[in-house]
């Protein structure tokens, strides 16, 4: 290599930036990226921000756009500040709950069992931000500026499985959950045990997609289960709930229960029922008492009798489903009413029972 | 059974298409890892154009068109860039999985799931449990014939795969890699865009976030499993689419009894067993076609 070539080959290294520098601004780039959505004007003009911290994404026609519909409309009905964060990464739960208590915000709605440790680790050292976990755990000890939410949704699914029992004309009922977690196990039991206390003869086959993002796999279990006779599905895994009601609208005498009443009109001849668990209006509820100063720390189940929880039948079903099942569904309600009245009475226990 | 062979073609024939865009890719010397970005980009825009136009026609054509942009993008970035095919691919992949989730609330302010109000046409009840099959996936083993003859049976296939594994001898007789990579990208394109499309209008009619859920990554696990040949890949994708239907069969049949969890596995575990043992079988030829694509 002649000396020319030499200079220029030192020249061009030596006018490179080096890797160390490249990732070094790259990571410094990708740090500043992450947090900047977190920041806004408003979020630091106002000190009253309210940012929702949601661990499962949103657009699935369920809990998550529920509740950042009920979020947004506060929002704009309050005169406050809001941001939505979808936080898709475990490993980056705890700094973006420091991060938005650092930048001021007034509260932080998370939801999910996952968000226990890092509300844990994070809440203590911002005594000034209110916390709220819903669908969580109590925390022991209560710490002063976090309140966690309850939902007693089984009792919902026991009552689908009352209703299921009266529905299916072949006393075979499924069931369809995201994933097999301790409250979607606790769901499978309830609705089995409100199955059987119509009828001993009837069944429930229960089956697990493992995600909550996948309505293809939901589509192909639904057909597996009515392949087998099964004639009413319970679903329970968001998003992919979309491919259980695709699945019945493949066939005849298909029916499914929801857990949301926006998939009514996903299925009007085969969606007859929902679960309810009303998360938008908890999350209005308990963010109205944060921001109106009456903010209490500690746990709270939110059951039947408060109306978050609900059973409730589709319209769209009612005038447009097989008249069989119509009829089927209409002679149902009484007992499932009769046992929801037992319930919020207290002299109807459904056990919470995770273990399949 | 023939629930099995349905269910097989609906579950496989997205990954396949995708698939055969990676073959494509592969065949030119670039492992597309942006196939599952290419995916769930071409499912997001056929049904929010569906939704938007009421024409599913113009949704598959969107989401060909987007999926042929990207796919120019990730050439540029690659050749003239000369960013690392693998690095770039796994950019596009976020790219696809971000951007859709921002084109969603761009297009309707909010993050909610797009429902098309019709789907790629089907047979009919007519054809009783094949009624549900849709014109892509009758489409699907010309599209993969198609694909086979091209590579194999043509000049340009000859000269996309001396791109691929000799550029040099590629070179030596008039053929231009970089342009071959071009066109084997966007020909990727519009295939990864049509998987897309199926996987939104193949009857779920409905678009939501994430819905790929890892099977643009399967995709291209079918172009490993199946050493790069069109056949071989569409067999991979349509092993890991039986795999995924016993999978579901195994948890309504020994749930009771087994660990749900570890039954759910079973689809992971046998596709890890398929990619292992065909490499055995294959021996070096696999380990060698890595090392001169990847070069």
């Amino acid at each position: 290599m002649s000396e020319r070539v030499k200079d220029l080959h030192k020249l061009a290294v030596t006018e490179q930036p080096s890797r160390r520098n490249i990732l070094a601004w790259g990571g410094l780039l990708s740090a500043t990226a992450a947090t900047l959505p977190l920041f806004g004007g408003q979020a630091f003009a106002a000190g009253k921000l309210v940012a929702l911290v949601h661990t499962q994404a949103a657009g699935d026609n369920g809990p998550i756009d529920d509740m950042i519909a009920h979020l947004k409309a506060l929002g704009k009905q309050d005169h406050f500040p809001i941001r939505t964060i979808y936080a898709s990464d475990p490993s980056t739960y705890q700094s973006i709950l420091s991060t938005l208590a650092g930048a001021g915000a007034a509260v932080i709605v998370t939801t999910f069992n996952e968000m226990a440790d890092p509300i844990k680790a994070v809440a203590p050292g911002y005594p000034g931000t209110k916390f709220i976990q819903l669908y969580a755990d109590p925390f022991k000890p209560v710490i002063p500026n976090v309140r966690t939410v309850e939902y007693q949704a089984h009792y919902g699914m026991f009552l689908a499985g009352i209703f299921g029992a009266g529905v299916s004309q072949s006393h075979r009922l499924g069931y369809i959950g995201g994933m097999s977690l301790p409250g979607l196990n606790a769901d499978l039991n309830a609705m089995k045990a409100g199955a059987d206390s119509v009828s001993h003869t009837v069944t429930v086959k229960g089956a697990f997609a493992g995600s909550f993002q996948d309505p293809t796999k939901g589509r192909e279990i639904a057909n597996q289960l009515f392949s087998t006779g099964i004639d009413f599905i319970q679903t329970d895994g968001a998003a992919t709930d979309a491919g259980v009601i695709r699945a019945a609208g493949e066939g005849s005498n298909r029916i499914v229960s929801a857990v949301f009443r926006t998939q009514f009109k996903l299925g009007p001849k085969t969606v007859a029922s929902s679960v309810l668990v009303n998360f938008g209006q908890s999350l209005t509820d308990q963010v109205s008492a944060a921001v109106s100063g009456k903010f209490m720390a500690g746990h709270y189940v939110s059951t039947l009798a408060d109306g978050i929880i609900d059973f409730v039948p589709s319209d769209l079903f009612m005038q447009n489903g097989p008249p069989a099942y119509v009829h089927a569904a209409k002679a149902a309600w009484p007992a499932v009413n009769a046992a929801k009245a037992a319930i919020i009475a207290g002299t109807l226990k459904v056990p919470f029972n995770t273990q399949l | 059974m023939m629930d099995l062979i349905v269910a097989v073609l609906r579950t496989g024939t997205p990954m396949i298409y995708v698939a055969m865009a990676g073959v494509l890719a592969q065949r030119a010397g670039v492992w597309n890892l942006g196939l599952e970005g290419l995916m769930i980009t071409g499912a997001c825009a056929s049904a929010v154009i569906a939704e938007q136009t009421g024409s599913v026609a113009l949704g598959l054509l969107g989401a060909v068109g987007f999926c042929v942009l990207l796919s120019a993008l990730l050439w540029l970035v690659i050749e003239k860039l000369k960013a690392n095919p693998i690095i770039a691919g796994l950019g596009l992949t976020g790219l696809g999985l971000g951007g859709t989730d921002f084109g969603i609330q761009a297009v309707y302010g909010s993050e909610g799931a797009v429902t098309a109000p019709a789907g790629i046409p089907t047979l009919g009840p007519a054809f009783g449990p094949f009624g549900v099959l849709d014109a892509l996936v009758l489409a699907m083993p010309v599209m993969v014939f198609g694909v086979w003859f091209a590579c194999r049976r043509t000049r340009f296939g000859l000269r996309l795969t001396a791109s691929g594994e000799h550029p040099f001898a590629a070179r030596s007789v008039g053929a231009d890699p970089a342009r071959m990579r071009l066109i084997a990208l966007l020909l990727g394109g519009v295939l990864a865009g049509l998987g897309g499309a199926e996987l939104s209008l193949g009857g779920l009619d409905i678009f939501s976030v994430g819905m790929t859920a890892g099977r643009g990554f399967m995709a291209f696990s079918a172009v490993i499993f199946g050493a790069g040949h069109p056949v071989g890949a569409t067999f991979a994708a349509l092993f890991f689419a039986l795999v995924e239907f016993l999978g579901i069969k195994a948890q309504l049949v020994f749930g009771e009894h087994a660990p749900r969890d570890f039954v759910l596995m079973l689809p992971y575990i046998a596709t890890v067993l398929g990619i292992w043992i065909s490499a055995r079988l294959r021996g070096g030829a696999l380990l060698s076609a890595i090392e001169m694509r990847d070069g």
